[in-house]
């Protein structure tokens, strides 16, 4: 007996030592961009890396600025430097540029924070409401409909970007927030009817069969019942729904120009005078990262309870 | 349910913050609307910067404000090209690549310039190449579509301090018995890239542009086939068949060919950003890139070697026919006003600006490359930055790819073609070349 | 489970009739999917037969199946879908294998366990340009770490076109199986203890147990995951062209020459034939997994 319990002693810590492994393993991309973001510019390229170097924060000011690099020869006078901000002096200090206006970085991400957030609430919306309706009542050609409107996830992005474009041109849509809400919608409710009607399917009926009885319309049945008990569901739906429109860069790329245009198809493009940097391209990335991670870990208990798609039966 | 809510206000609460975040952006663009102002349209990168911080001047003395809209340079063509058939007017002038410009003439989106730029005399303000390319279409027509903003083209930079070691002259000397020295044609080019060439210790001869995603490779590759007396085909008349398809052109493509090996690996999709990165990471001895990111490599925070650099022009080679030629491989944009633009009397004020000397001048000191003649000759110029006598040497040998409507997929074609030879190593340079006369045709002749 | 509730029609709801309310339910849904992606769709499929560059300012010009009379008699086209197939095979059989194994492991009940979950879903919350982009600069020879880290020596995995495919499986397994871990261990959880118990009575081994409880109650699950990572890897085009471009060293994949024609050359009437082609295809496939996945659903 006593050996058994030791056996299984032995298992259990050779598992967390494989999963503590994995996970660091898995780890190291992420590590490579957060100490990319840090490494000064020419550190970036030094081989074989430098273990030991002073971390600089140049390249998060940098992507937050719009620079130009001080012609060879010139550098600013002493009064000069002592007016600059703390900021300037380290982007003269990192890369000899001199700062002529704040970047376009901010303006990207709040584009990317609105039409994230809001195609989130309304996929979940829609898509709640219409998995409610496909889970509880008997639809005319269910099957098709529902195999319909997975299809529409098949699609190439590339094959229904041009007719959009061209659609979106004749009513004025490009460029616009609209325009990009409309279509990530549309591409995430399918996804969102899917699994939320799984988790409905899940729900026993007593509960609203109970409420109706007790004179509840329709409506208030799958407010008051129905809602509360999908919460975990609809969480996990959000989190997908969330990162997918957040991270999306086929049509933010080919569909915005200024106005619209969020991070995906601007963070790529670190392209200054001074050759691509790589640095700012990290610092980016690991500001962009920041919310969708939060999401992930603030929902990670719905994550994956939501996401059964019905194929559970308990 | 509680947590619903809770979401639902922290989302809410998050959608407020960042609505009242772009209005907040907003609000500072709206106000430019009761003044008067112009949008330019360029690409994403420092010289728009520039270029939006040289217009501050233009703003002081006409009140006119002018934004410079940015776009990256994967899509920007592509981009203006669309919202030009939409007939938009989104934008007033557009600073435009030089191959697409006959393009967007015949398409009749720019304005024809013909009168403003015979009044002004700018035919002799810009060098040649320039107006030929930026300015001019169809070519040889007298008939202008732009002006000269961004002149580039293809120049070098390499490690002076590597040349000059006593060592490596010693070496050089004695293997090829001349002196270790900036290439004076391309045979030396060859020899120099193949001395250097040691990638037991992680160092390599050259640097050059492989990538073929758009149109890198072919620059590089219409370069050397000018400089061995080879020719795309003839822009007036549409030939291609017998002018591309020759030996000249061969050899050409040949010596492409021959320097490819002696590049760092990873190069089969290498273009600027790969060209400078392994020029700072110190493992080559030379480079060859656009003017516009030369910059970066005599500026010491980002090239360590920057001291020791120094810079030239493409070198000249002496054909099978003991003519001598040089060329360079012309990139660069010229900026046209819009068709559909509802203010080209502001966008016309900002070219006549854009035009004069004093403004040329700052243009150039602040990082832009004008074409302008008297900037190029002038000494503040030359000594302004080190690569700018080479810039100078390099804007009069600069020749451009085809402005045909169609260039697009003749560069997709010549990308493709000549890759399969250079990058794949299938086939030979000859057989790469058939087959790009023949596309060509078909797509030119058609 | 397929009972109705149209039972309590009738009396009860006072303010409207169910198909009321269930067309209500579903229309916004149906219409929102009808304009954004039902009306494209039938437009791409008429420029399909055309003659048409949407940079340009001619109109399409009819000229029937030329278009996929060439594409389809195009040996570098087919060319590309092989390589595809290559690549999701590969990308999804790895993902598949190592996120249900993760999931397995990650059964064991220690403390940190959550974190560590939470740690490893994290890939799958990037943007996958960002990754393309990320993973080219990791992979740089010149000056990469993941070679160095590896003890390899100066490996071209981005733009040696022997390599660069698995050079994106590599980054697509690692930004995917996270994917299949979230599901799987989603599958996992819902298998009633009882079984295993009962099991263990009858002093069942460790394989009986795996094949007979845990794959069968899993496999709907797993059968979906599948389904979307098959569906999404026919389609990438990000993350190939952040790591090795869009030049003809990249991987021949047909996403690629679909963004290449759509938006390099503007094609319009081409590329819409091809990303027909592509749609057919990635429908015929989720389709026999659909009907697999219904059998898997039923049988428990």
């Amino acid at each position: 007996m006593a050996e058994i319990r030791q056996y299984k002693g032995i298992k259990h810590y050779l598992v967390i030592i494989v999963l503590i492994s994995i996970t660091v393993i898995m780890m190291i991309p992420l590590f490579y961009i957060v100490n990319t973001s840090f490494r000064p510019w020419a550190e970036i390229k030094s081989y074989p890396p430098k273990l030991v170097y002073e971390p600089s924060i140049g390249s998060y000011i940098r992507v937050f600025t719009a620079r130009t690099v001080y012609p060879s020869g010139t550098t600013p006078s002493d009064e000069e430097l002592a007016a600059m901000t703390w900021y300037e002096q380290i982007v003269y200090k990192d890369t000899n540029e001199e700062v002529v206006r704040r970047g376009d970085f901010p303006k990207r991400y709040a584009n990317s924070l609105l039409i994230s957030i809001t195609t989130t609430l309304l996929t979940v919306i829609l898509g709640t409401i219409a998995a409610y309706g496909f889970s509880r009542f008997k639809v005319r050609g269910e099957g098709n409909l529902l195999f319909f409107i997975l299809s529409t996830r098949m699609l190439p992005p590339v094959i229904v970007v041009i007719p959009v474009f061209l659609m979106y041109r004749t009513v004025g849509l490009n460029d616009s927030y609209i325009g990009l809400i409309l279509l990530y919608t549309a591409f995430n409710v399918s996804f969102a009817v899917w699994v939320l009607k799984g988790f409905i399917d899940e729900i026993p009926r007593e509960y609203e069969e109970a409420a109706m009885v007790d004179g509840y319309t329709r409506w208030e049945t799958f407010r008051k019942v129905v809602l509360p008990q999908s919460v975990t569901g609809i969480a996990a739906t959000a989190v997908f729904v969330f990162i997918f429109s957040w991270n999306e860069y086929a049509f933010a790329f080919l569909l915005t120009r200024n106005t619209a245009q969020t991070v995906p198809a601007w963070l790529p493009y670190q392209m200054g005078v001074l050759g691509y940097d790589w640095g700012a391209a990290a610092a980016g990335s690991v500001l962009f990262l920041i919310p969708a991670m939060i999401l992930t870990i603030l929902l990670r208990k719905h994550l994956v309870r939501g996401i059964s798609f019905g194929a559970i039966r308990k | 349910m509680k947590k619903v809510l809770l979401l639902a206000l922290a989302l809410a609460l998050a959608l407020v913050f960042s609505v009242s975040f772009i209005f907040a952006g907003g609000a500072q663009e709206s106000a430019a609307d009761e003044d008067q102002f112009i949008t330019i349209h360029w690409a994403q990168w420092a010289p728009a910067d520039y270029l939006q911080k040289l217009s501050e001047g233009f703003t002081a003395e006409t009140g006119i404000k002018v934004i410079v809209e940015q776009t990256p340079w994967e899509t920007f063509v592509q981009k203006y090209n669309v919202e030009m058939i939409a007939r938009s007017d989104a934008w007033d002038i557009i600073v435009g690549d030089s191959q697409d410009l006959g393009n967007m003439a015949d398409s009749g989106h720019y304005v024809d310039l013909t009168k403003f730029f015979n009044d002004n005399g700018l035919k002799n303000k810009f060098t040649e190449s320039s107006v030929a390319a930026y300015a001019e279409y169809p070519a040889k027509s007298g008939k202008y579509w732009g002006i000269p903003a961004e002149g580039d083209c293809l120049g070098w930079a390499y490690r002076k301090d590597l040349f000059e070691k006593p060592e490596n002259a010693a070496a050089f000397k004695a293997k090829y018995g001349y002196k270790l020295d900036v290439p004076k044609n391309w045979d030396e080019m060859l020899d120099i890239a193949e001395f250097f060439h040691d990638p037991d210790n992680g160092f390599y001869g050259i640097s050059i542009y492989g990538d073929n995603g758009y149109d890198s490779l072919v620059m590089f590759a219409e370069q050397m086939i000018w400089t061995y007396g080879g020719d795309l085909g003839d822009y007036a008349t549409g030939q291609v068949l017998g002018i591309l398809n020759t030996p000249e052109s061969a050899a050409g493509l040949k010596r492409y060919k021959e320097l490819f090996q002696f590049v760092p690996p990873a190069f089969n999709d290498a273009f600027f950003v790969k060209a400078n990165d392994a020029f700072t990471a110190g493992i080559v001895p030379m480079t060859c890139n656009y003017y516009a990111f030369l910059p970066a490599l005599a500026n010491n925070a980002t090239n360590p070697y920057a001291d020791g650099t120094d810079y030239f022009a493409c070198p000249p080679q002496k054909g099978a026919d003991g003519i001598i030629r040089q060329y360079s491989a012309l990139g660069g944009q010229g900026a046209s006003v819009i068709t559909y633009s509802k203010k080209k009397d502001l966008a016309m004020k900002w070219m006549e600006w854009f035009i004069r000397d004093d403004v040329q001048m700052e243009w150039a000191r602040i990082g832009g490359y004008s074409c302008s003649k008297t900037v190029l000759d002038s000494d503040t110029f030359l000594n302004a930055a080190p690569y700018n006598p080479a810039f100078a040497e390099s804007l009069n040998i600069m020749k451009d790819f085809w402005s045909h409507p169609d260039y697009g997929e003749l560069m997709e074609i010549a990308a493709r073609t000549l890759g399969n030879y250079i990058i794949r190593d299938n086939g030979t340079a000859e057989e790469a070349l058939q087959a790009c006369a023949e596309e060509w045709d078909a797509v030119i002749n058609k | 489970m397929k009972k109705t509730m149209n039972n309590l029609s009738g009396p009860l709801n006072r303010q409207m009739s169910d198909t009321v309310f269930v067309r209500l339910c579903i229309l916004p849904v149906i219409i929102l999917l009808i304009v954004i992606n039902i009306f494209p769709l039938f437009y791409s499929l008429i420029l399909s037969f055309t003659e048409y560059s949407a940079r340009k300012a001619f109109s399409p010009e009819f000229i029937g199946n030329a278009n996929y009379r060439d594409l389809l008699t195009d040996p570098t086209v087919w060319v590309r879908f092989v390589t595809t197939a290559k690549y999701v095979v590969m990308s999804v059989a790895g993902e598949m294998i190592l996120g249900f194994s993760i999931a397995l492991l990650l059964q064991e009940k220690f403390r940190g366990r959550g974190v560590l979950q939470t740690l490893l879903v994290l890939p799958m919350t990037m943007s996958p340009v960002i990754v393309g982009l990320m993973w080219k600069l990791f992979m740089d020879p010149n000056w990469g770490m993941f070679n160095y880290l590896l003890g390899l020596g100066r490996i071209d995995w981005a733009s040696n076109p022997d390599i660069n495919l698995y050079a994106i499986v590599i980054a697509d397994i690692w930004m995917w199986t996270p994917f299949v871990m979230l599901l799987s261990i989603a599958g996992l959880s819902a298998v009633p203890q009882s079984l295993y118990e009962a099991a263990e009575i009858d002093r069942a081994s460790w394989w009986f147990k795996f094949t007979r409880i845990t794959l069968p109650m899993v496999s709907p699950l797993l059968m979906i995951a599948l389904i979307f990572r098959v569906m999404e890897a026919f389609k990438v085009f990000d993350v190939p062209m952040g790591i090795s471009g869009t030049g003809s060293s990249a991987p021949p994949l047909i996403a690629m020459k679909l963004y290449k024609d759509t938006f390099l050359t503007w094609k319009t009437g081409y590329g819409s034939a091809l990303g027909y082609i592509v749609l057919l295809i990635v429908i015929a496939i989720t389709s026999i997994f659909v009907k697999y996945l219904n059998k898997a659903k039923q049988e428990d």
